[in-house]
């Protein structure tokens, strides 16, 4: 039964990496930065959440305000800090890209005080369900819902609509895509309004699944999407999901039989380290 | 000298131990190293760890040193195998890794590290012109390597890898050099920074400080080093002349790192002439 | 000299597959002290497939390849290099970040390049900007010692290719596609460049598809063909061959 409980949880954050990784995956297939202040913006989202909540006592009017102003934000950290240097060595944005995580970290330190905010009203967070023996919290189902629905939704955008499908032309030949006629400007744009809102919506979703927004909370999360990216391979959103949840399953069992060893963060990047010893190219990359 | 002097003294040496460490990895060979704060950690562990069973002073600085560089040099086989972009994000989880090992052994003090390290056996005054004469040595020694023919050389890596080959370079050897070469001194700074501190806690070692030191290198410009010893410099002292700016010490960092790459991405040096062979 | 001398190079029975396909399928030929060997063949012969296995960049499934009596198959291509087996590449792939003579400079260092420790203990670099000088007057680039390599046009950043494998004290050089992307008089001057490095001491293998500077220079030609060897001999023969003929043309 443990070992089953396990596999579930493990999915279920896995699906909260998803969302994360994701985003960082589509920014990094289509302009090999790594954009590390894509945890700002989770960070940003979470914010955005409870204060809307707590002010208007709506939840859902909190997750609205989240993903408009996470998309704006992700859609403005492109075109002020990103389009102007992407001539440089990839060193240069992923620098910038540090940098300005840490003046938002700091920014909701400064702002929204170190010690962190809950939810006035958080009904989700104690009220869980049990499915055949295993007991989940309505967050983390929310979660699971959530990220099946916006992925499966970006899958069939990618597939069916012209839009998305110039996204995927671009992704994979961009100068290929521009003969055809897409905008690449807008590519990008899309990228990073999809990649955004999917971010603040997972803040808001880590928020109310631990009560509490605090200014570090971008840090943990986002590193280990990192680390998934760089696990799933290249850019690949498929590899992404994938390595989302074996990363997710991986953690949940290491954290319980390596836990003297490592504590749990560590054990993502363990794996991720292991994994790329064997394969360089990641899971799922081409070489 | 007064002791609030010789402390400053202190950091600001010991933090350009680290930055020109990491310069040498980053800023000669090209290899993004996004963890090296581990290094210092693991120096500083390692020297104190033996400080407290008793091991004299060049010991434990030796010590720490030689454990940094090794593992140092087995973290630059990753460098070997993966993508360049790939690099950043295993240097950042070499980062966590030991962190995430530190904090859990009881033997090395879990969460609250290791406290009551014995003192250098020197006043804080002349231990202070100690770590100086240790970062004065380090920066000519950059500059040695800088002007040999190992810096030329690091450049060719850092410039193309596959062509470096074609002229006959052992790339793999090289960048193993870097490697262990900068580990090895973030372990020094380590091993210098315990008899400073005497108590050292895990948080000291995590990513942010990795950061911090990127900060240094990347202001000063990655790979010159007058602007790594500058901006150093500059940077450590800069939360001691306002005290209301320490509050907003990341904060600053954050916002220079951001501004200075976006606008002048080879740091002041790149402002100040062109990097020359 | 009338003693034969052993081969400089074999190259033996070499294979590879790429994603299934076959780019090398038992390529084997011999390259002889002071010749200059043209491999030709039309597209998608496996040419370059072939000098990359020999220079080091790719390993090829199987078959072997001798240097001087050695086998090298193994080797990575930085130890070729300093046995004396050098590659220019088709791309040029100068380092754009040092100057020109500095690019030479490097690889006629290639005594304190050996080791780091070597490395870390030399710092005068007089001889080998010394003898990188000469390199470039001999090749013709004097004039643009300090410039950067991104100011120069193609033809000169290939012979600055040229120069720096040359500042290696190669035996056999290996050029891929030296005339690609040259103008038909940019094309003579290198050719004739490249045609004076047997006298040089440098013995020359190149991989080639401008066909009327090859028949000109070569002294013996290998023609690859669906990734084996189809003909060797000296050029007014092999051209003559109706199997030549038809590999390139489709037609008898």
């Amino acid at each position: 039964m443990l070992f089953v409980e396990l596999i579930v949880k493990g999915l279920v954050y896995g699906c909260m990496y998803a969302m994360m990784a994701v985003g960082l995956t589509l920014v990094y297939g289509l302009l090999r930065i790594l954009h590390i202040a894509h945890a700002g913006v989770f960070a940003l989202g979470a914010y955005m959440t409870v204060t809307v909540a707590n002010a208007t006592g709506s939840l859902a009017l909190g997750f609205l305000v989240a993903t408009v102003v996470s998309s704006i934000a992700g859609i403005a950290i492109y075109r002020l800090a990103y389009q102007p240097i992407l001539h440089h060595a990839a060193f240069v944005p992923m620098v910038v890209s540090i940098g300005l995580f840490i003046v938002m970290q700091e920014g909701f330190r400064l702002i929204f005080g170190a010690y962190g905010i809950a939810f006035d009203n958080n009904p989700w967070y104690v009220a869980n369900i049990s499915l055949g023996g295993i007991n989940l919290t309505y967050v983390e189902v929310a979660m699971v819902i959530m990220s099946v629905v916006l992925l499966v939704g970006f899958g069939l955008f990618a597939s069916m609509t012209r839009a998305g499908i110039g996204w995927r032309a671009t992704v994979t030949d961009p100068q290929m895509a521009t003969s055809f006629g897409v905008d690449p400007v807008r590519v990008r744009y899309v990228n990073f309004l999809f990649g955004s809102a999917l971010a603040g919506i997972a803040g808001g979703l880590v928020g109310l699944l631990n009560n509490y927004v605090e200014p570090t909370m971008g840090g943990a999360v986002s590193y280990k999407a990192l680390a998934i990216v760089v696990l799933g391979g290249l850019g690949s959103v498929r590899g992404t999901l994938i390595a989302s949840l074996v990363l997710g399953v991986v953690e949940a069992f290491g954290a319980i039989y390596l836990a003297d060893i490592f504590d749990r963060d560590a054990i993502g990047f363990l794996f991720l380290i292991v994994v790329l010893m064997v394969r360089p190219q990641g899971l799922l990359g081409r070489k | 000298m007064s002791a609030y002097v010789a402390s400053l003294v202190s950091v600001v040496g010991i933090n350009l131990i680290l930055a020109l460490g990491l310069n040498i990895i980053t800023g000669f060979c090209g290899q993004v190293s996004l963890g090296h704060a581990a290094f210092y950690g693991l120096g500083a562990y390692t020297a104190a760890y033996l400080a407290k069973l008793g091991a004299p002073l060049p010991l434990t600085l030796l010590a720490g040193a030689a454990m940094a560089g090794v593992i140092g040099i087995v973290v630059g086989l990753t460098s070997l195998r993966v993508r360049h972009d790939f690099l950043a994000v295993t240097t950042m989880g070499i980062g966590f890794v030991f962190l995430g090992f530190v904090r859990k052994q009881k033997w090395l003090g879990g969460e609250l590290g290791i406290s009551g390290i014995p003192g250098p056996g020197l006043d804080p005054v002349p231990y202070a012109l100690l770590i100086v004469v240790f970062a004065i040595a380090v920066t000519i020694f950059s500059f040695w390597i800088k002007r040999s023919w190992m810096g030329f050389t690091f450049d060719a890596v850092a410039d193309d890898e596959d062509a470096a080959r074609t002229v006959g370079v052992n790339v793999s050897t090289y960048k193993l050099t870097a490697f262990g070469i900068g580990t090895a001194l973030a372990g020094l700074a380590g091993g210098l920074y315990i008899y400073f501190a005497r108590i050292i806690l895990p948080d000291t070692f995590d990513f942010v400080q990795s950061i911090a030191i990127l900060t240094m290198v990347v202001i000063g410009g990655t790979g010159s080093v007058w602007g790594v010893f500058a901006s150093t410099i500059v940077l450590t002292l800069l939360p001691e002349v306002s005290r209301a700016a320490a509050d907003y010490r990341l904060l600053i960092f954050g916002a220079m790192l951001m501004l200075v790459m976006r606008f002048s991405p080879g740091g002041l040096a790149g402002l100040v002439k062109r990097k020359p062979a | 000299m009338s003693t034969p001398m052993a081969p400089l190079a074999r190259i033996e029975d070499l294979h590879i597959s790429f994603g299934g396909v076959a780019a090398a399928n038992g390529v084997s030929f011999t390259v002889e002290h002071g010749e200059f060997l043209a491999v030709i063949g039309p597209n998608g012969a496996g040419k370059t497939t072939a000098l990359r296995m020999v220079a080091g960049i790719l390993r090829p499934d199987s078959g072997r390849v001798f240097f001087e009596d050695r086998d090298v198959t193994g080797l990575p291509v930085s130890a070729r290099a300093r046995l004396g087996l050098g590659f220019t590449h088709q791309i040029v792939r100068p380092f754009y970040n040092f100057t020109i003579i500095e690019n030479v400079m490097l690889a006629a260092g290639h005594g304190q390049t050996v080791s780091p420790w070597r490395a870390l203990t030399s710092r005068s670099r007089d001889a080998a900007r010394e003898k990188a000088q000469a390199i470039l007057e001999r090749i013709g680039l004097a004039a643009q010692a300090s410039q950067s390599p991104r100011a120069l046009p193609l033809g000169q950043r290939k012979r600055l290719e040229v120069a720096r494998a040359i500042a290696l004290d190669p035996k056999l050089l290996l050029l891929d596609e030296p005339l690609a992307g040259l103008s038909s008089a940019e094309a003579t001057t290198m050719a004739d460049l490249i045609r004076t490095l047997p006298g040089q001491g440098i013995t020359v293998v190149l991989v080639e598809h401008n066909l009327g500077e090859v028949l000109r220079i070569a002294d013996r030609l290998v023609v690859l063909d669906a990734g084996k060897v189809l003909a060797e001999g000296v050029p007014g023969d092999v051209m003559a061959r109706t199997d030549v003929r038809q590999a390139y043309t489709g037609v008898v």
